[in-house]
C-alpha cells in the first residue's frame, strides 16, 4: 500500500486520501471543492509585500504548496507531484480594496469577516493544477483598523494544527528563525504513526473500523440537511465570541464536568443539545447523534509537520434519548470516547483510511455514508484548543484574534468549531445556507449559550 | 491494592510517557512539567487507561487539574489518593 516517496512523488496519507474522497464527492454532488480556512486578524502595519516575498520563497523551498495531485497514469496510490509544482499563479495571494465599514459594530469589537471569505469556501479547485492554498487580504478601517486574512486551502494540504503551525513557520521565516523546510516535512522524516509491517495486521485494523462503523447504523441518525444529495454548496458561518470573563465561567465550567485536558466531550455535548433542539421542533429526532472526533497523531512535545492531514477520527455515538440531560449526556460521551480510545479506534483508523488511497475516491465516499443511509454524521466537530499559541505578531502587526472556519459537506450541512484566542473562547458555525431558519438559528444559538454558561 | 506506592506509581506514570506516548528526550524526568512535554487530551486519556489496566483504578479525567498535572510525580500522587480511597 505504501507509494514510495522520492524527491519528485509525495504520497498523500491516508486521511489526506479520506478528504481527497469527500472533495471528490463534494466536487460531484455539489459543484465546490473540500476546503478549510483560518482567519488572522491583525492590526495595522501588516507587510503585504514582505508577505508575498516569504510565500513565493516558502513555496520555491516547498513544492507542495502547489504540486498537483495525481496518480502516475491513473493507477496506484495519488501523490503530490513535486516535479510539476510549476503553476506561477498559486499558492494566490491578492490584496483587496477595503471593504465598507460594518454598520453597528462595537467600538471595541472587531467587525464581521468580509463576505468574501465566505465565498471563498464554495469554490471550485483543481486539484491536479496545484490550486491548493489562496490568501486574501482585506484592510479594515474603522475603530480597529488593520487587516484580515483569509488562508483557504484544499482541506489535504493542511489540517487544522498544520495551518496554525504554517502560520507560525511563516512568521519565524520571515524573522529569519527557520530553516526554509519544515524539519518534519523533510523527506525521510519519521511518520507520526507507524503502522504494524504486516499487511494482515493492517487489515484486521481496518475490518475492526469497518465493523465499528457499520455497528454506528443500527441506530438512525439525521443531520439538519438530511442525506446526501445533489446541491450546490453554499457555506456560511457565524462567529460567535465570549468576553475574558465569560471565557473564563465557561472554561472553569468545562474543566470541572470533563477535565482540564479533556473540555472535548462537554463541547461536543453542547453541540448536540443544539442540533437536537432544532430537529425536536421539526419533529424529525432522529434515534441517535454520531460525532466524528478529529485526533492530531503528531508526536506530542517533538517538532510536528505543516503539510498534510495527520489525523483519525473518533466516531462518538449517542442515543437521542439522553439529550434531555446535560451531565448525562456528557457521561455517555464521555464513556463512549474512552472506549473507543481503549479499542484503538484511533489506530484502526489509520489503517482504514489507508485503504481510502486504494479506492476510487467517490466509491470510498459512498461506501464511508451507507453505513449511515446516505449521512455522513449528524454533524463536524473540533475543539483546536489555543489558536496559533505564542504567535502575537505577523509580518509587522499584532495579531487581534484567529479562528478556524473549516468547510462541511452540504450533508451534515453543520459543523461547530471551538477555538480561543487571548482568553476569548470562539465557536465557529460553519453551516449550508438554508439548512436553518431564523427562528431555528435564534433556537440553536440559545441552546448553546445556555448550555455553555449554564444560565436558564 | 497497597502495593502500589507513591514511587512505583511515580515511576509507571514516567515510563509510559517517556516510552509510549510522548516525544521526550533524556531531560524528561518525574519532575518535568507534562503540558510543557506535549501531553494532550489524548495522551492523558492513553495514561489513565495505561494506569487503570495496571492498577485497577481508574480516575476519571475530571478530576485531572493543572496542579496534579504538573508532572509525573504530582500525578502520581493524586493517582495514589485514589488507590488508597478504594
Amino acid at each position: 500500500m505504501a507509494s514510495e516517496v522520492t524527491a519528485a512523488r509525495l504520497p498523500l496519507t491516508g486521511a489526506d486520501g479520506f478528504l481527497r474522497a469527500f472533495d471528490a464527492d463534494t466536487r460531484r454532488r455539489n459543484g465546490a471543492s473540500h476546503l478549510a480556512q483560518v482567519v488572522l486578524r491583525v492590526g495595522p502595519g501588516f507587510d503585504a509585500e514582505a508577505f508575498r516575498t516569504v510565500l513565493a520563497e516558502v513555496t520555491r523551498a516547498n513544492p507542495i504548496l502547489r504540486a498537483p495531485i495525481r496518480r502516475t497514469l491513473g493507477m496506484g496510490t495519488p501523490s503530490y507531484r513535486l516535479d510539476a509544482a510549476r503553476n506561477p499563479d498559486w499558492p494566490a495571494f491578492v490584496v483587496h480594496p477595503p471593504g465598507p465599514a460594518a454598520p453597528g459594530a462595537a467600538p471595541d469589537a472587531l467587525p464581521p469577516v468580509p463576505a468574501l471569505f465566505h465565498e471563498r469556501l464554495n469554490e471550485v479547485r483543481r486539484a491536479r493544477r496545484g490550486e491548493l492554498l489562496r490568501v486574501d487580504a482585506v484592510p479594515r478601517g474603522g475603530e480597529r483598523p488593520g487587516t484580515d486574512l483569509a488562508f483557504t486551502w484544499l482541506h489535504m494540504l493542511l489540517d487544522g494544527s498544520g495551518s496554525e503551525r504554517f502560520l507560525r513557520f511563516l512568521e519565524e521565516r520571515r524573522a529569519g528563525r527557520a530553516p526554509p523546510v519544515p524539519p518534519a516535512d523533510r523527506p525521510g522524516a519519521p511518520p507520526e504513526h507507524a503502522l504494524p509491517p504486516s499487511a494482515r495486521e493492517r487489515g484486521a485494523m481496518a475490518t475492526s473500523w469497518r465493523r465499528h462503523m457499520e455497528e454506528l447504523g443500527a441506530l438512525s441518525v439525521r443531520s439538519l440537511a438530511g442525506p446526501v444529495r445533489g446541491v450546490r454548496q453554499a457555506l456560511v458561518y457565524d462567529l460567535l465570541s465570549f468576553s475574558v470573563e465569560e471565557s473564563a465561567r465557561i472554561k472553569a465550567r468545562a474543566a470541572a464536568r470533563a477535565g482540564f485536558l479533556t473540555p472535548t466531550p462537554f463541547y461536543i455535548a453542547v453541540a448536540v443539545r443544539a442540533h437536537d433542539a432544532v430537529l425536536r421542533t421539526r419533529g424529525t429526532v432522529p434515534e441517535s447523534y454520531v460525532v466524528p472526533l478529529p485526533v492530531d497523531l503528531r508526536p506530542k512535545g517533538g517538532e510536528g509537520a505543516v503539510f498534510r492531514t495527520r489525523v483519525s477520527m473518533i466516531w462518538l455515538q449517542v442515543p437521542a434519548a439522553r439529550t434531555g440531560d446535560l451531565a448525562a449526556l456528557l457521561a455517555d460521551l464521555k464513556e463512549k470516547r474512552r472506549q473507543a480510545i481503549r479499542a484503538h479506534q484511533v489506530e484502526n483508523g489509520v489503517a482504514a483510511m489507508g485503504y481510502a488511497l486504494l479506492a476510487p475516491a467517490h466509491l470510498y465516499a459512498f461506501l464511508t455514508r451507507r453505513a449511515l443511509h446516505g449521512e455522513l454524521c449528524s454533524f463536524l466537530f473540533a475543539w483546536t484548543g489555543a489558536f496559533c499559541q505564542g504567535l502575537e505578531s505577523f509580518f509587522g502587526a499584532p495579531v487581534l484574534d484567529g479562528f478556524h472556519a473549516p468547510a462541511v459537506p452540504a450533508s451534515p450541512g453543520s459543523g461547530v468549531f471551538f477555538s480561543e484566542r487571548g482568553g476569548r473562547l470562539h465557536m465557529t458555525h460553519v453551516r449550508q445556507q438554508g439548512v436553518l431558519s431564523e427562528a431555528e438559528r435564534r433556537l440553536f444559538r440559545g441552546s448553546l449559550m445556555k448550555d455553555l454558561t449554564g444560565a436558564g | 491494592m497497597g502495593e502500589w506506592t507513591r514511587e512505583r506509581l511515580v515511576e509507571l506514570i514516567h515510563r509510559v510517557l517517556r516510552d509510549d506516548l510522548l516525544s521526550v528526550g533524556q531531560d524528561f524526568t518525574p519532575a518535568s512539567n507534562l503540558i510543557e512535554a506535549g501531553l494532550d487530551s489524548l495522551a492523558v486519556t492513553q495514561l489513565m487507561l495505561s494506569i487503570e489496566e495496571t492498577t485497577g483504578v481508574w480516575v476519571d479525567e475530571s478530576l485531572l487539574t493543572p496542579e496534579n498535572l504538573e508532572s509525573s510525580e504530582t500525578l502520581a500522587a493524586c493517582v495514589h489518593e485514589h488507590v488508597h480511597d478504594l
